[in-house]
């Protein structure tokens, strides 16, 4: 679960390293992965979406 | 070697200081403006422009840096890895940190450009195809913007004055010192109200109305033009704003609301051929002319001739009507809340005695008000 989590912050930020990508790849399907990086980019979105309205309030 | 080496960093340094203060002191760079809002925009632009050259020297120094220092000739040895955490890391997180300092003044300075709360007066900025509106909102004062260079200098047959294609008849006149929201629209296509020395470009559209505001620090003219491609006089649409300190400003108002009223009464009497003529001619010549010409033959089929028109010469009504309403679908637009009835009546009484059309007729301004208001 944490392992899923921090390959899909990884992903957000742009840098993995290729160990770690070798490994998400030898294990399971992708269905983790999707699920929780749609979960994240709502969470993302919605931070975005707070620190905007702290800006203009 | 070293002394070479110092001349090199020397010259270069000197070649990039050379043409980037040439082009701050050239007019080429957005002006510092005179209101607190341009001031910070300027402020911004030029810090973020520093941030950008330390950027630059910084990443094309690495490079050229490594290409003569690492070159084959001496024996270089390309490595071979494929990835590096750390560096890529740091080559993300520092981007973004400098964004995130870039985003906090420019925030900052956005909020202050969309607070047009609080104003001391409105004025209503009104584009059309191919001049501006002006209406200082409850006070009964409104006027239309007309560029002023005279034609023969834009066909070329006049030496160019100095403020060629960026002077107008009525300049927009604004007090120093008070807060001013500006309201703008548009009557036809989309056109940009544009002040680079009041720190203001804001969209004037159809069926829309944006706002921005200005409280300007010093008194003066400052000049601009429609930031938005609005058809065939795009550019010759200016911008002329007078900034007067208030006591000038308040009696210039009231001038103004004065020659309004004294305009109005005009309705009342009959008016003699001469007079609007006269007047007719002056409408026409800042109002009807980009489109129809000064001899009347206009630019058919978009624009028709009026000289010789047997149309127009034989419908009164439908030329009256023409010119209070427009004509649907076409490039003539309605004229009855640009123009008053005075200037209605004049310019079509002009049309219909001008250029050969000798109808005799003489269209008086209390018709064309009794017209409008049906």
């Amino acid at each position: 679960m944490w392992r899923v989590i921090a390959s899909v912050l990884a992903a957000f930020f742009g840098v993995q390293k290729e160990s770690r990508r070798q490994e998400d790849f030898s294990r399971g399907g992708a269905g983790p992965f999707i699920v929780a990086g749609v979960l994240l980019a709502i969470v993302l979105v919605a931070l975005i979406a707070l620190v905007a309205t702290l800006a203009a309030g | 070697m070293r002394i070479r080496k110092r001349l090199v960093w020397t010259a270069s340094g000197a070649a990039l200081a050379v043409p980037v203060s040439g082009a701050l002191a050239s007019g080429w760079n957005m002006p510092v403006g005179v209101t607190d809002l341009s001031r910070d925009i300027h402020g911004l632009h030029m810090a973020i422009f520093w941030i950008c050259v330390v950027i630059g020297i910084v990443v094309f120094g690495a490079f050229f840096y490594s290409l003569f220092r690492y070159r084959r000739s001496r024996g270089a040895r390309p490595s071979h890895f494929r990835e590096h955490t750390t560096v890529e890391v740091i080559w993300t997180i520092v981007p973004l940190l400098i964004l995130v300092a870039i985003a906090i003044p420019a925030t900052a300075t956005l909020k202050a450009m969309y607070d047009t709360s609080e104003a001391d007066m409105e004025v209503l900025i009104t584009g059309q195809q191919w001049r501006w509106r002006y209406e200082y909102r409850g006070e009964d004062v409104a006027f239309l913007s007309n560029l002023a260079t005279p034609r023969e200098q834009i066909a070329g047959q006049g030496k160019k004055g100095e403020h060629y294609l960026r002077e107008v008849d009525e300049p927009l006149v604004l007090p120093v010192g008070r807060k001013v929201r500006l309201l703008l629209t548009s009557d036809d296509v989309i056109h940009s109200w544009w002040v680079p020395e009041l720190g203001v470009k804001q969209d004037a559209m159809p069926g829309f109305v944006n706002e921005n505001w200005v409280r300007i620090n010093e008194p003066g003219t400052y000049r601009g033009q429609c930031a938005e491609l609005c058809g065939r006089d795009h550019g010759f649409m200016p911008v002329v704003v007078e900034a007067v300190a208030p006591e000038r400003f308040d009696g210039w108002l009231a001038e103004r609301r004065a020659a309004a009223a004294e305009a109005a009464m005009g309705l009342d009497r009959d008016w003699a051929m001469d007079e609007l003529m006269e007047r007719g001619e002056q409408v026409y010549g800042t109002i009807c002319v980009s489109c129809h010409q000064p001899d009347g033959r206009g630019n058919p089929p978009v624009f028709p001739a009026l000289a010789g028109n047997q149309t127009l010469m034989d419908d009164r009504a439908r030329h009256i009507e023409t010119v209070i309403n427009g004509v649907a679908g076409s490039a003539m637009p309605a004229f009855r809340n640009t123009l008053n009835p005075v200037e209605i009546a004049a310019v079509i009484t002009y049309e219909r005695n001008a250029w050969g059309n000798e109808t005799g007729d003489r269209v008086q301004p209390s018709a064309i008000a009794e017209r409008i208001a049906e």
